[in-house]
This record gives structure tokens, C-alpha cells and sequence, in this order.
């Protein structure tokens, strides 16, 4: 045998956006502000991924300025509306809604003052990165102008708004419902190389395919794929929270192993775009989705290139090179079994 | 403590200063000088956020000791640029969006500094390396490499500069590539995490943790500790209201300290609030505790049976959280079935390792209002709780989620932010607690470990007729989110396939193990990794294409569910097609053709690494791969 054989595998996965088995919601709040700039708020944001540029992109594409000149207020219970909680893959389907409806409310009160003002009518307004105009009019200021008349007509351009994503229970005997309102799939393909004298697994490539309904921000996507695929990396062949009798043998980071950035394969991202029917904006979520078919893609991937099928999970190089030794020559049982039985099947 | 005088320049500015003598070169900058630009992540060399430049070479400062730093010219990520601005490769993280949580980014963007001084030139390969010694756990590191070859080529004046701006804009904000707004706070070493904030007069606090899984607490001696000097309160659960005491993100099974009994290694028994971080930790030291050490059990399956310690009372079974899901008539299935394979699965307990350990502060306003600052997941629920353990309407208890470094479901459990607002109203003063890499490891939930016993029938052509899915996963010594990840991984189980006859079952199940909780996938990931794998093993049997099986049994648009729901949007045929395509995938049954396949080691895979001396001064060749 060769000392290092590759291969390839290939895993699908499903996810649910959301809050499970109940109804999630979220509220934001929105103002246009002096100068032509907004202010959002809303009870929760970021933890690391890209929701507050993402909730920037999506007020600022309402409201018709630009993403720097959107400011998200803080994530205090005490002064903002309740989002409930950063996680569960929620953070762009709820409050990305959330922030987009209540930029809609504030957007509408700034237009109907500036409609009657210019004396047209509301739905020729238009606005985008700083300016409104009027369609097939000469009309066109900044939105500095436009909050200054709105204003000056007695009008703060303020909004506010709740998202609610409907899921049910589940029966409590059959497990029946309707947990979430919007799925999302994927797929991913892992290309590795086993190094048969030690046991070392590289994986050299992931091939990751996600359905996100629609990227808002594709670098910020790409970097929650990039995240997650490394994450299944790390579960699949490293990670392990080992305890003996309740007492972890593995307290810090000398003895808890993480991938570095000599483990990283290059990771190719295709995004999907399949927009979902039951919110304004048609996104969904990638956070926890992108980790799912990681390591089983990788396992597949191992089996391709030494024919050993790694069924506990971290493969480490002592459990390869175990299995390898323990091998059985030719096919699995299971494999060869399946193939008596269909000759039986062909000769009946 | 003894005192010592340092003399040193930190960002050409000379600081001549007496500090503790203790101190590591990093509690030096953080506490003395308030840069606080280098983070703490593990204390132990590991993790690279602490890295500094010292006399020009990078180093971890918290391996330091200050002493050793008398002399020398120290650089920060604060002293990188001038007070606004971004440096090349800041503004090269900036644009690639390599910054997601920011935690580690001061030390890599310190250590990404140093690989282009060393070496202005540093091909890929060299620049993985000079990495390697910060961890990230949030960008997989690809859009990092990405800024460091852009910041490169910049520098060298092979790019231009507008390559470090934005992308114009086009038609839309939605779908374009808006650098992160929060990305300049974060290159830069200014944004503040819970740890990095300080309050006039606050106190610190520190935890005395279990060393049993599972013991009786008989008493607890806290007199000495009080008496110390410096020390303001020493905390146990009687300094909780015995009725409302317990939180928990399904079932409220956990106190705010132990009462009574310890369930777990680690569990907090006791705190102190002190002047300072020493004394408080000495102080602990000086808490007697007795416990009589009750019988554990560890194992999951082993927690079912009857005669195993109980770790719960209100479970005596020690079952958390059984769902079941049942749809079609699984025996049929499986008698229609022209082969069935079984086999099992096992996934292992994963920490989360955020860089940035828990951390935060709690402080009474003038309005008695108990305000927690902390890096909290779920600021709305804490509030809940924590307002009902306390007494008080939600109005009166406000949570501040703090920058978060780093979640992945591990910042969803309120651990610690009750002793903090405790302490807090205890002492009418602001209180901080930082965990230790350590402290973060043996307290904080896991990703759930799974055992699967799968079965699966399957028609000649690859048809999924039944499925049996039976998981028992050890949620160890509280609930926390073990009822949802059961859920979660009932309703995905068996993966993207509309499967008509099925029956699942998962299980959590109480242990004195570190307890599971929520981590990013939810049971979704150990669920779907037998499913994904049972679908391989069956694409061999039936000599398919593993794509060809997937297509077989996908869900599409008005596929029922597992737990029976109509879909309405399916679009797993668009993800298999485009997978098979982007990764010009040669059809077969996975059937060990590794060495006969013709689609490896493509552009669009990397060299393998082998460690040793293999760089070049020029980034062309050493990109040229090596296979």
C-alpha cells in the first residue's frame, strides 16, 4: 500500500431556521435621523457573525442611504425592544425582518410628508444611498433635505416592528408538527489524504453548497461557511472533551487540540439562492447549517481513500491506524452481504 | 505584594512605573497601562491574542513576566497606527472580512505584522505557518489568509491601495460585499469585551469550584475568608432565596451555587468579592468546604439503569428529555426492505472554545436597578430569570450583552452573571469576574456527545423504506439545553430524505460528567453524521453513486417531514447539483477508488502540509504546489 491515499465523500444535510417546535419573534426599531443618517435598535446582535453589518445593509437598502451611515443601538434590555436570544440560526431571518419592516415604517412617514410636499404621488418616491427623488420629475435632494422637510412638517421618521416566524410544538407521542417555517439544505464534498504510517488525515479541499434563500452580504456568508466547515474539521478529526469519572483530562488548549492554520483546506463556497416564500427579505440563515456535513463528508472521504469506515467520531490518528490494522482484506461484511442478496434477488 | 520598578518604551513612548512584581508583561498593559488591545485566552502560551512585538520579536505576553520586560521597546496592536488610522494589513482584514467575534484579531493581526516584517515576500505556505501559532475559532482562517496576501501585494506594490477599499456599490445594498462595520474597532485593538472594561471601585470576584463529581456538601467554612484583609463578601447559596433559586435554558435545575449537593467537577460552590483579583484568590483558597462523596455515575446508558445514582431527585430514572417521532408503519417498511443495514455511531463531547473566556461585570444603578454586563446569548431570557430568582420585576433587572468574543451556543447559560448581580447588590459595588481558560473549560456546557444505533432498509434502487434511529446522548450534570438539542436532532434525524416510515427516538440523560448544552448545530451535526454516513455505506451495498442515493430519497417541495410537515421550499436537487459540479465530481460507488479516481488535486484544493524547513524568499515558488 501506498503511505498517503486520498479520497473523496460527500455528505447532504437539512437545518431548520429559527427558533424550534415554537413561535419566534423579534422587534426593532427604526429612525431617520438628522442629517440623513438612521438609527436601529434592536435586543440582540452580534456575537461574531456579520449581523450588524448585515442589519446596516438591509436598513440602509430600505431607508435609501448607505450602511455607514446606519447606526445600530445597543443590545441592553433595558433600552431596546426584545429580539430574544443570538442563536439557533435566527439572527438574519428575525431581526434582518425585523429591522427591514420597521425601516419600511419609518421610510413611509418621511415619503408621505415629502409625497405632499413635492405634490406627487407616494409611490413615484424613490430613495438609494443618500438621495430621494421623484420618478419622472426633476425632484431629486439628499435625504439630509428629505428628513429636514419631514421634519419641519412635524414628522419624526420613526418605526417600529415585530417579525414572528411560526412553528409549532410537536405531538408528544408521534413527535408530529410543524416545528419550523423555512428549511435550508446543503452539501458538502471533502477531498483528504491519509498519511497510512501515522494515521494523519489532511483534508486538502471542501466543496461547500449552501442554500442561504439570499445572500445579503456573500463575504459575510462565505465567512460563516468558512467558519463552520473548520469547526466540523476540528470535530471530525481533532476535538475531544475527554473525562475520567467526571475529572476532564483535557483543561486547556495544550491538551484540547483546535485546527490552526495548517490544517485549513482550501474551502470553495457556492451559495444558493433559493428565496424564501414567507418573509420580505427571502433570506435564511447559514450559521449552524454550514457545520453539518463536514465531518461526515470527511469520513466518506477517509473510507474512499483506505476503505476503513471511521463510525466515533474524533478520527484521530491512533483510532485510523487501529482500524487500518484490524482491516479485514476486500469488502465489509455489509457490503458483501448486499451483494449475495441481490444475486439471490436477480436469480429468483 | 512586593513592588517592583520598570522602566520600558511601550509605543515609543518611555513608561517608567512600579507594578506588582508578579505580574505577566500582558497584566502590565491591560491593568497598568489600560492597553488592552492584547487579550487573555489561555494564560499558557496557547492561543496567541496576548501576542506584543518585544524588542521587534513576537511573543506571547502572557508567558512573560513584567521583570523581563525592564529595557525593552514593546509595540501593541495600539501602537500599529496612528490613533484613527489602520495599517495595511488592518485595512486588508478590514476588506477580506476576516475579523468575525475580533477576539483573537489584535494577536493576529500582530502576528500576521510580524510574518510580512520577517519576511515582506512570505508565500502561503510560510504564511500559514507564521500563523500558526494563534488560534481563531470563528473564520476557519480562510478570509485571514486572504488579508495577509492582500496586505503583501499591497505593500509591494504589486496591488494598488484602492484594492483595500470598498467595492463600489451597484444597483442594491442587499448582495453586495459591505465591509463589516464593526471590523475597524476590531483590527485595532479598541473594542472592549467584558474583561476589558473597568469600573471605579469594583471589586473582583472568584469561584471556589467542586473538585468532586458528586459529593454532599456537609459545611461550609467561609470565616477565615471573611476575615481577610481587602476581602468585602464571601458568597454561598444562603445568599440566595432557597425557593427561587435555579435557572436552565429548558428546566431550571441549576442553583446559582451549589445548595446542598455538587453535581459536576467545577460547579461553583462559593465566590469572593475582594479589592483585587489576588486577595480574592487567596481568599478562596481559605474556604473549608466538607463534602461526603455520594457514588457518581458517568455513563449514559449505565445513568438509566435502576440502582444508579440519582442526580436529580425530580428524575429519578435521570432522564432529562426523551422525544420521540413516529410517522408510517416502521415494521412494513423494513419487511419491504431488500436489504437493511445497521450499525452504530458515536460522536464525542466538543468545547466550544471561544477565545474569549467568560467574562463580566454587574453593578447596581442609582435607580436600584441591577444591571449584569456580560457576553450573554441571551440577554432576554437571563432577564427572566434572574429577576424571578431575585424577587424583583423584570423593569428593575437590565442585561447589557457585552461584545461577544466568540458564542457558538456556549454563551446561552447564565453561569455566572447570578453570582455577579448577588455579589453586586451584596456589596453596593461593581464586581467583576474574568474565568480562566481553565475556569471556561470544566464549567461551561458541551456540544452533546451521541451514541446512534441506526437501522435502515433500503429497496434495490436505493428507495430509504424505514428507518429506526435511536440516540442516547449524555447530557451531564444539569438540563441546560439538553431538551432542545434532543429535539432538534429528533425532528433531523434522518437526514434531507423523505423517509415514510420511521421511528426515532433520542434521549438526554443526567451524568456528573461536565454538562452538555447548546453548541451551533443543536444535535442537528451528531444526528445527521450517522445518517450521512449510514447513506454512503448504503450507496456501496446497492453499487450507487452516493450522489445518485441522495437524489433517490431528497426532500422536495411537498415532501412530508419526520415530524410530518408539508414543505413548502426545497432545494437540496440545486445543492447536489451544483456540489457535484463545483467539485467536478466522477460518478461511482464510494467503494474505495481513491487511487483510481481522476477528479483530485485540483486548483481548487491545497498542497498538503508537511512541517520542516520548506520555504522560499519568493512567494511564486513556494505557491507553486508540492504534490
Amino acid at each position: 500500500m501506498e503511505r498517503k491515499l486520498r479520497g473523496r465523500g460527500i455528505a447532504a444535510s437539512w437545518y431548520g431556521i429559527a427558533r424550534t417546535a415554537t413561535i419566534d419573534r423579534a422587534g426593532a426599531w427604526a429612525e431617520l435621523d438628522d442629517g440623513g443618517t438612521a438609527k436601529i435598535v434592536t435586543g440582540v446582535t452580534e456575537i461574531g457573525e456579520g449581523i450588524l453589518t448585515l442589519l446596516a445593509q438591509v436598513a440602509a437598502d430600505e431607508l435609501g442611504i448607505k450602511p455607514s451611515e446606519v447606526t445600530i443601538g445597543d443590545n441592553d434590555t433595558a433600552r431596546s425592544p426584545e429580539a430574544a436570544h443570538a442563536g439557533a440560526t435566527r439572527q438574519t431571518y428575525m431581526i434582518g425582518n425585523a429591522v427591514h419592516l420597521a425601516s419600511q415604517e419609518a421610510k413611509k412617514h418621511l415619503f408621505e410628508q415629502l409625497a405632499e410636499h413635492w405634490n406627487v404621488e407616494i409611490d413615484t418616491l424613490q430613495s438609494f444611498d443618500g438621495e430621494v427623488w421623484s420618478n419622472d420629475t426633476n425632484l431629486r435632494i439628499t435625504m439630509e433635505a428629505a428628513v429636514a422637510i419631514c421634519k419641519a412638517r412635524g414628522v419624526v421618521p420613526v418605526g417600529s416592528a415585530s417579525f414572528t416566524a411560526y412553528g409549532t410544538g410537536l405531538d408528544p407521542v408521534d413527535g408530529s408538527g410543524s416545528p419550523w417555517q423555512t428549511y435550508v439544505f446543503g452539501t458538502q464534498v471533502a477531498e483528504v489524504e491519509v498519511d497510512t504510517y501515522t494515521g494523519e488525515v489532511q483534508v486538502l479541499g471542501i466543496w461547500a453548497v449552501h442554500d442561504v434563500g439570499r445572500a445579503i452580504n456573500p463575504r459575510g456568508v462565505e465567512g460563516q461557511i468558512e467558519g463552520g466547515v473548520v469547526q466540523g474539521l476540528g470535530q471530525a478529526l481533532m476535538e475531544e472533551y475527554e473525562t475520567v469519572g467526571g475529572h476532564t483530562t483535557t483543561h486547556g488548549f495544550a491538551k484540547y487540540i483546535l485546527p490552526t492554520s495548517l490544517d485549513i483546506p482550501q474551502i470553495n463556497c457556492t451559495l444558493i439562492e433559493d428565496k424564501d416564500p414567507l418573509s420580505p427579505l427571502g433570506a435564511k440563515g447559514i450559521g449552524e447549517p454550514s457545520l453539518v456535513p463536514t465531518a461526515p463528508a470527511i469520513m466518506n472521504a477517509i473510507y474512499d481513500a483506505i476503505g476503513v469506515r471511521m463510525k466515533s467520531l474524533p478520527a484521530t490518528p491512533e483510532k485510523i491506524l487501529s482500524a487500518l490494522k484490524n482491516k479485514t482484506p476486500g469488502r465489509e461484511n455489509y457490503v458483501l452481504a448486499a451483494r449475495e442478496q441481490r444475486a439471490q434477488a436477480h436469480r429468483n | 505584594m512586593p513592588k517592583l520598578k520598570i522602566d520600558l518604551e511601550v509605543n515609543n513612548r518611555k513608561v517608567s512605573k512600579e507594578t506588582d512584581a508578579h505580574k505577566r508583561l500582558l497584566d502590565f498593559l491591560r491593568d497598568d497601562l489600560n492597553l488592552t488591545g492584547a487579550k487573555e485566552g489561555c494564560g499558557a502560551g496557547e492561543c496567541g491574542t496576548c501576542s506584543v512585538f518585544v524588542d521587534g520579536k513576537l511573543v506571547k505576553s502572557c508567558l512573560m513576566p513584567v521583570a523581563k520586560a525592564a529595557g525593552t521597546k514593546i509595540e501593541t496592536i495600539e501602537g500599529l497606527a496612528d490613533p484613527g488610522k489602520l495599517t495595511p494589513m488592518q485595512k486588508a482584514f478590514h476588506k477580506t472580512g476576516a475579523s468575525q467575534c475580533g477576539y483573537c484579531i489584535p494577536g493576529m493581526v500582530m502576528a500576521a505584522t510580524s510574518a510580512l516584517r520577517e519576511n515582506p515576500s512570505a508565500g502561503i505556505e510560510e504564511i500559514k505557518e507564521r500563523l500558526g501559532g494563534n488560534i481563531c475559532r470563528c473564520t476557519g482562517y480562510t478570509k485571514i489568509f486572504e488579508a495577509v496576501e492582500l496586505a503583501r501585494d499591497v505593500i509591494a506594490g504589486d496591488m494598488p491601495q484602492e484594492a483595500l477599499e470598498e467595492d463600489a456599490v451597484g444597483s442594491s445594498y442587499i448582495g453586495h460585499n459591505v465591509r463589516r462595520i464593526d471590523a475597524p474597532s476590531k483590527v485595532s485593538g479598541r473594542l472592549r469585551y467584558a474583561a476589558d472594561v473597568k469600573m471605579h471601585d469594583m471589586l473582583q470576584l472568584q469561584v471556589l469550584r467542586s473538585p468532586h463529581p458528586h459529593a454532599k456538601i456537609i459545611s461550609i467554612d467561609t470565616s477565615d475568608a471573611e476575615a481577610m484583609e481587602g476581602v468585602v463578601c464571601v458568597l454561598t447559596s444562603d445568599d440566595v432565596p432557597v425557593e427561587t433559586d435555579g435557572f436552565g435554558v429548558f428546566v431550571h435545575d441549576q442553583p446559582i451555587m451549589a445548595r446542598g449537593k455538587v453535581r459536576h467537577v467545577g460547579e461553583a460552590v462559593a465566590a469572593v468579592a475582594a479589592e483585587d483579583l489576588v486577595t480574592a484568590r487567596r481568599a478562596v483558597a481559605k474556604i473549608k468546604v466538607v463534602y461526603e462523596e455520594l457514588p457518581g455515575v458517568f455513563d449514559p446508558v449505565e445513568a438509566m439503569k435502576s440502582g444508579a445514582a440519582v442526580v436529580h431527585e425530580y428524575a429519578e430514572n435521570n432522564v432529562v428529555k426523551h422525544i420521540p417521532v413516529r410517522k408510517g408503519d416502521v415494521e412494513a417498511g423494513f419487511a419491504n426492505a431488500d436489504i437493511v443495514l445497521e450499525d452504530d455511531f458515536s460522536t464525542q463531547q466538543v468545547e466550544h472554545a471561544y477565545l474569549e473566556p467568560e467574562a463580566g461585570i454587574a453593578y447596581v444603578d442609582p435607580d436600584d436597578v441591577i444591571v449584569v454586563m456580560s457576553p450573554s446569548q441571551n440577554i432576554t431570557h437571563h432577564r427572566h430569570m434572574l429577576a424571578h430568582i431575585l424577587g424583583k420585576p423584570i423593569n428593575k433587572v437590565r442585561f447589557i450583552m457585552s461584545a461577544v468574543g466568540g458564542g457558538f451556543g456556549g454563551k446561552e447559560d447564565m453561569i455566572y452573571q447570578g453570582m455577579l448581580a448577588i455579589a453586586a447588590i451584596k456589596t453596593n459595588r461593581p464586581v467583576q469576574l474574568n474565568f480562566t481558560r481553565e475556569e471556561s473549560i470544566i464549567a461551561s456546557a458541551k456540544r452533546h456527545p451521541s451514541r446512534v444505533h441506526y437501522k435502515m432498509g433500503l429497496k434495490w434502487n436505493g428507495e430509504i423504506t424505514a428507518i429506526q434511529f435511536d440516540m442516547v446522548s449524555d447530557g451531564g450534570a444539569y438540563g441546560m439545553s439538553s431538551e432542545g438539542v434532543m429535539r432538534k436532532a429528533a425532528i433531523l434525524s434522518c437526514g434531507p430524505y423523505e423517509v415514510h416510515n420511521l421511528s426515532v427516538d433520542t434521549t438526554a440523560v443526567y451524568t456528573n460528567n461536565t454538562p452538555s448544552g447548546a453548541f451551533r448545530t443543536f444535535g442537528g451535526m451528531q444526528a445527521q453524521f450517522a445518517t450521512e454516513s449510514m447513506m454512503d455505506m448504503a450507496a456501496e451495498a446497492l453499487e450507487m453513486d452516493p450522489f445518485e442515493i441522495r437524489r433517490v430519497n431528497m426532500m422536495k417541495i411537498g415532501s412530508k417531514t419526520h415530524t410530518q410537515h408539508e414543505l413548502s421550499a426545497a432545494s437540496l436537487d440545486r445543492c447536489l447539483d451544483a456540489a457535484e459540479k463545483e467539485s467536478r465530481w466522477e460518478k461511482g460507488t464510494p467503494n474505495v477508488r481513491g487511487d483510481k479516481r481522476s477528479d483530485l488535486g485540483g486548483d481548487d484544493t491545497r498542497a498538503p502540509c508537511t512541517l520542516g524547513a520548506r520555504f522560499t524568499n519568493d512567494k511564486h515558488t513556494d505557491n507553486e504546489r508540492v504534490v
